[in-house]
């Protein structure tokens, strides 16, 4: 009997989920790039195509979609002890992935329809055949650690969000839709909240539990949460789309009382926490938690039209910027050397703990910049200083080169670990 | 993930003490630093160095060795062969260190003091131990107890049960 079997189908070839993160580091080093040559743009931006666009999509698309693909085909798999159908398939979605990514960046910062349109095909593929493996395991799912409505919400506002992404583009070239701008801010909540939002929550139930080794969150309060977070989306969507703003508020307000639920289920796991020693990841996992109900009150100003031009493009900001990218980026500060971790002790002999993939100065010096680039970039909206954002945005480009250096330390030591391990087989 | 099997609850209980011991341990290593080796007149020293470490090996060696005498089978014929595999390699790897750690501690105890290089070494493989049986114990907590939610019918979580408390009572006397 073939003992190692088991843990192979659960645990997918490295390469797999790690060609994910690494589009998703590399995505994040050209988006702060692109804010740091053209972040002037930034205060009052409501929208269109330009390099602000596209630096947008390089987080929401670039980093975030590719770090819930890596993350969601090998975590919810081991999550819910169910195996993946069809490995194949992740491959076609990389493949999809990465030129959709480049023409699409490339079409919305040069303003290019063409390259818009079949970039946004591209990856509305990849994304849409991500949505369908993930709706196949979760079909087979008998039972999880946390709800698994998590998930599935987060799939269908994926499908929603795409569809959603579609018409846009196709409004740019034919401009059939009225209020355009309703329908782009109902993508945008789909997505990060939806999309992102949702796998967000369902993973930091299984995930930080892990790390911290406190209490997983109470599943009845969670399985709550979700439907409150749910019924939130929906309403929220779909006021703004028949435009009715009361429908909108009474969505808005749902939202906020399930971040609040999920806040403090998130509050008594850290207090049952057995694991104090927490590096700078949880730095930035804590900043996502406070950033999460900001967005959202910054999000209600910005929908009443509350000093709509500094509200707006700010609550864009910190929701992407601060919530969604802080919590991505402090959870894959984790999973990398955990993962390397997991795949150093297959090949046999003594597996080497995440601690010898860390690069602690690398993580400590991106955990500052970000925080330094979060706080100038909001004091540049805040002030209307295009200067003070481009140089918030410097710092954050500081800080992306160290989360790439760290990644690379990462591949390298698992590199030299797997060749260690090959001439000890040989020998 | 509604029942809670008792036999989850034993592990989980144990598995809390072990980790508050391999804390105090760590937070000792790290702030004694490699080079110099601990005053072992002081009590408090001996505590953690000889005290802490002889507890972690005996509770390891009783841990693990339920887990691979009656949990393990068991849910390698319920087709959990992978994760089995996985826990009981690292059981391997974590016991002989634990209980090498508690022996060379004891010797340096008796002899008054540890050597500088016996120290360097003691200290390394003292948070290697750290790390390793915290990370073991992190998946068993994600894996393990929920493969026995999923796996372990009452009656034998009765008996694994009451198989766990005897080891226990018999340890203890
Ligand atoms: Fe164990
Ligand atoms: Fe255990």
């Amino acid at each position: 009997m073939d003992i190692t079997r088991d843990a192979r189908d659960r645990l997918l070839p490295a390469s797999i989920p790690y060609r994910f993160f690494g589009l998703a580091v590399i995505c994040h080093v050209g988006a702060w790039g692109l804010l740091a040559c053209y972040g002037d743009g930034l205060p009052g931006f409501i929208g269109g195509p330009g390099p602000i666009l596209a630096a947008l999509h390089m987080i929401t698309l670039g980093v975030g979609a590719s770090t819930a693909c890596g993350a969601a085909i090998q975590l919810l798999p081991v999550a819910s002890r169910v195996s993946l159908r069809g490995v194949g398939a992740t491959v076609g979605i990389f493949l999809l992935l990465v030129p959709g990514l480049l023409i699409l960046f490339h079409g919305m910062g040069a303003a290019q329809d063409l390259a818009m349109e079949i970039g946004a095909a591209l990856v509305i593929a990849a994304l849409g055949l991500f949505a369908w493996k993930i709706m196949d395991l979760m079909y087979r799912v008998k039972d999880m650690p946390v709800p698994p409505d998590y998930v599935w919400i987060s799939s269908f506002a994926l499908i929603g969000l795409l569809s959603l992404a579609g018409l846009l583009v196709a409004d740019g070239k034919f401009g059939f839709l009225p209020r355009r701008q309703d329908i782009a801010a109902a993508h945008g909540l789909l997505a990060v909240y939806g999309f992102m939002g949702m796998l967000a929550m369902g993973f930091s139930g299984i995930l930080l539990p892990m790390f911290t080794l406190g209490h997983p969150p109470n599943a009845v309060w969670n399985r709550r949460a979700a439907g409150l977070a749910l019924a939130g989306l929906l309403l929220s969507v779909a006021g703004l789309l028949a435009d009715q703003r009361t429908v909108f508020l009474i969505g808005w307000v749902l939202g906020m009382v399930a971040v609040m639920v999920h806040l403090a289920l998130m509050r008594q796991m850290m207090k049952t926490a057995m694991r104090k020693r927490l590096g700078p990841s949880f730095l930035l996992v804590r900043l996502s938690w406070v950033m999460l109900p900001l967005s959202l009150a910054l999000g209600l100003a910005a929908a009443t039209g509350f000093a709509l031009d500094r509200s707006a493009p700010l609550f864009g900001f910190i929701l992407v910027f601060g919530w969604m990218l802080s919590f991505l980026l402090g959870v894959l500060q984790r999973i990398l050397p955990f993962l390397a971790s997991m795949h150093s002790g297959l090949s046999g002999g003594r597996p080497l703990m995440p601690s010898a993939f860390t690069h602690e100065k690398a993580a400590m010096t991106h955990a500052r910049c970000h925080f330094t680039a979060l706080f100038l970039v909001s004091c540049g909206f805040f002030f209307e200083q295009g200067g003070l954002v481009r140089l918030g945005a410097l710092a954050g480009l500081l800080g992306a080169l160290a989360l790439l250096w760290f990644a690379l330390h990462v591949w390298w030591q698992s590199h030299k670990a797997l060749r260690a391990a090959k001439l000890v087989n040989i020998s | 993930m509604t029942r809670q099997p008792l036999i989850a609850s034993l592990l989980h209980e144990e598995h809390v003490q072990t980790i508050s011991a391999l804390q105090r341990l760590e937070e000792f290593l790290m702030g004694q630093g490699g080079k110099r080796p601990p005053e072992l007149k002081r009590p408090e020293n001996r505590e953690v160095v000889g005290g802490i470490t002889a507890g972690i090996a005996a509770e390891v060696q009783r841990h693990f060795g339920f887990e691979e005498t009656y949990l393990f089978p068991l849910l390698a014929e319920q087709g959990q062969m992978g994760m089995v595999g996985m826990l009981a390699g690292e059981h391997q790897v974590i016991l002989p260190l634990a209980s090498g750690l508690a022996r060379r501690a004891e010797a340096a105890i008796n002899a008054g003091a540890f050597t500088e290089t016996d120290w360097a070494a003691f200290h390394g493989d003292g948070l290697d131990l750290c790390e390793r049986e915290i990370f073991h114990i992190q998946k068993e907590e994600m894996g393990l107890l929920g493969a026995i939610a999923a796996f372990v019918d009452n009656e034998s979580d009765e008996r694994l049960s009451a198989l766990y408390s005897q080891m226990v009572a018999a340890t203890a006397e």
